[in-house]
């Protein structure tokens, strides 16, 4: 008795594993079919090319028709079905792809995979980040409040030592001088003008240096532009929008149809929380509505509905008329990563300038900097083959590479003239 | 004396108070010994100057993202592609760009190398590196992209579609898709077609089988 009961016992765990794991498979199907055959166009909650699909069955309760219409639009809009005809005048009669090969199982797996869709959740906010930043300032206050007590407390120390012997000096009758107040002391005030010329100086000359230079230059940005979403997280690569960079002078700002290229469908920003520098945080839907406010965009409509006009973004990196820098010379020829000048752009949410841009860093870099200089193998930059003097250097062993100063990168005229 | 004393370790307080509370993001450019070398008098995108934008942007309307002049034809441009943009709901011009013949074939390996980082730089995002319509952004429906990406290869529809078709909806966009005349000029876009042609010629027993289950 007990072993039969065993025994079905088993057997209904297993038929119920069976149940749940066909009915998972079938869910993963729908998702599958869906991708495969719809997605391009639909999307369950989102409006794209054609409507958003979720509560689709309780829309079109006949589900006959709906399949009909599923497995062949055309054939339904001949038979002048007014729910399907008004839905193709609204959607700019547009034709629906045809899915004759779709079974009537395979058409319920979608529509179930449809209406049981959730929006994906949000990723969990990452509360990391500035936290070794801050450290850094802790500790350099900590050593200046150090550096201020111990300054305190010499002076206090020199103070009553002076005091101590003056009360000495009386007692052994020595007689005693006018005491000097502290402030008319030549050795205190001697030291404090030298630590003022000192400290001073070294402020004046770092203003002086810094004049002109605008390194960790961040400016608010019309709109809340995440390069650390875009470039980081989303993997877009540099040059997708800025592909002047490979093949012009100026690197350029993406005009707003490289936006709207994936904008028109992405209206709102669901990843991890976004903040200013200040510590405000960003509601990233409201800046993605900002850039369809600048390019007329109507998100209901999916039309521009409105003229667009230019973002007015803050310029960051300037050289003056008086430098030439060229971006696809360094980018295309010297192989030179972004990342090098304008630092972890992936991990900037606001960019600021990484780089001094001042005319020693440039220099620095070509002094250290190696050419893609061919070598005996041939492979390399063939343009540097005329080099005749370090191709023969490089063969009887007088250098080991040929750098960017070799080659006259830092002369006066390859950047000023 | 001892209100002397205060008074000083008042001011070293204070002075300490004003450094903390220095904010260190630098909001503003600064200071530069000679304007008229660090911005530039001629106009330029970005580095105008106040009254420049004003006398720019305001007064003679000009726009920086304007497209070329209608007519004019950049040099070394190949023939312009004939067929116009369709009007909504209309695809006459889609459906005859079936028969526009891609100019720029047989690429040269270099070419082709040229070709492959055009489409990774601006067509893996979302039609992903293996050409499967599963890049970065749509990341299997987990991305933030909400329409699928054509699956370039595996999928009959797109490795059918003539080229002349491709070309036309990666110069006008098609559904959610739009323009890339803007990043990819007319003899870049043919490449690209030509890569994924290329792609699409070559056998791939493995996405064969994944769209198989698919379609079961």
């Amino acid at each position: 008795m007990l072993h039969y009961r065993l025994i079905a016992k088993k057997l209904f765990y297993i038929l119920l594993f069976a149940v749940v794991s066909i009915s998972g498979l079938r869910a993963q199907d729908g998702k599958a079919l869906f991708q495969a055959n719809c997605a391009s166009c639909h999307n369950p909650i989102k409006q794209l090319t054609g409507p958003a699909l979720q509560g689709v069955t309780s829309r079109v309760t006949d589900k006959a028709l709906l399949h009909a219409w599923i497995k062949n639009n055309i054939a339904v809009l001949g038979t002048g079905n007014k729910y399907f005809n008004d839905l193709y005048v609204s959607f700019g009669k547009t034709p629906m792809n045809t899915f004759p090969n779709l079974s009537d199982a395979e058409i319920d797996a979608i529509l179930n995979y449809v209406e049981t869709y959730k929006a994906p959740t949000a990723a969990p906010a990452d509360n990391g980040g500035g936290g070794t930043k801050d450290q850094e300032n802790d500790n350099s206050l900590l050593y200046g409040v150090l550096t201020l007590i111990l300054a305190v407390i010499m002076f206090v120390l020199l103070q009553v030592n002076s005091s101590l012997k003056k009360l000495s000096d009386d007692k052994e009758g020595i007689p005693a001088m006018e005491p000097i107040p502290f402030y008319r002391n030549k050795v205190y005030i001697t030291f404090v003008v030298l630590i003022l010329f000192v400290v001073g100086g070294y402020y004046v000359v770092q203003g002086a240096i810094g004049l002109g230079r605008t390194k960790n230059y961040q400016p608010e940005q019309p709109i809340f532009y995440s390069h650390k979403v875009h470039a980081g997280t989303n993997q877009i690569s540099c040059l997708y929008c800025h592909g002047g960079a490979w093949e012009s002078k100026h690197a350029g700002v993406p005009s707003l149809n490289i936006c709207m290229n994936c904008h028109a469908a992405i209206n709102e920003y669901k990843g991890e929380a976004l903040h200013r520098e200040d510590g405000t945080t960003v509601d990233g839907t409201a800046e993605i509505q900002k850039l369809y406010s600048y390019t007329g965009y109507d998100v209901k409509s999916g039309k521009y509905t409105e003229p667009g006009k230019s973002i007015e973004w803050v310029k960051i990196h300037n050289l003056p008329d008086h430098v030439y820098f060229n971006h696809s010379q360094h980018i295309r020829a010297g192989k030179v990563q972004c990342q090098t000048c304008h630092g972890n752009i992936t991990e900037m949410s606001e960019v600021k300038q990484f780089a001094e841009l001042s005319m020693g860093w440039c220099i620095n870099c070509h002094r250290n900097s190696k050419i893609d200089f061919p070598d005996s193998t041939g492979a390399g930059n063939k343009f540097y083959s005329i080099y005749e003097k370090f191709h023969n250097d490089l063969k009887n062993g007088t250098i080991d590479s040929v750098t960017v100063e070799k080659i006259g990168g830092t002369e006066c005229q390859k950047c000023h003239y | 004396m001892p209100t002397k004393k205060i008074s000083i370790i008042a001011l070293i307080m204070i002075s300490v108070m004003i450094v903390i509370s220095c904010n260190d993001v630098r909001r503003k450019p600064g200071r530069i010994y000679m304007p008229d070398m660090a911005y530039s008098r001629a106009y330029e995108t970005y580095s105008v100057t106040a009254e420049q934008k004003e006398d720019l942007l305001k007064k003679q309307g000009a726009h920086y993202s304007n497209l070329p002049v209608p007519g004019t034809v950049r040099r070394g441009e190949l023939f312009p592609f004939a067929l116009m943009k369709d009007k909504e709901g209309d695809s006459t011009n889609y459906v005859a760009s079936k028969l526009v013949k891609n100019p720029v074939t047989n690429l040269a390996p270099d070419q082709m190398i040229e070709a492959e980082r055009l489409f990774l730089v601006n067509c893996a995002i979302c039609h992903g590196s293996k050409l499967d319509g599963n890049g970065p952004l749509y990341k299997g429906g987990d991305g933030p992209y909400p329409a699928k990406p054509a699956t370039l290869v595996g999928d009959a529809k797109y490795e059918a579609m003539p080229e002349g078709q491709m070309f036309y909806s990666v110069t006008y966009g098609k559904n959610k898709m739009g323009s890339y005349a803007s990043q990819l000029d007319s003899r870049q876009r043919w490449m690209v077609i030509d890569y994924i042609k290329s792609k699409q010629a070559k056998p791939k027993p493995a996405v064969a089988g994944a769209d198989s289950t698919a379609k079961k």
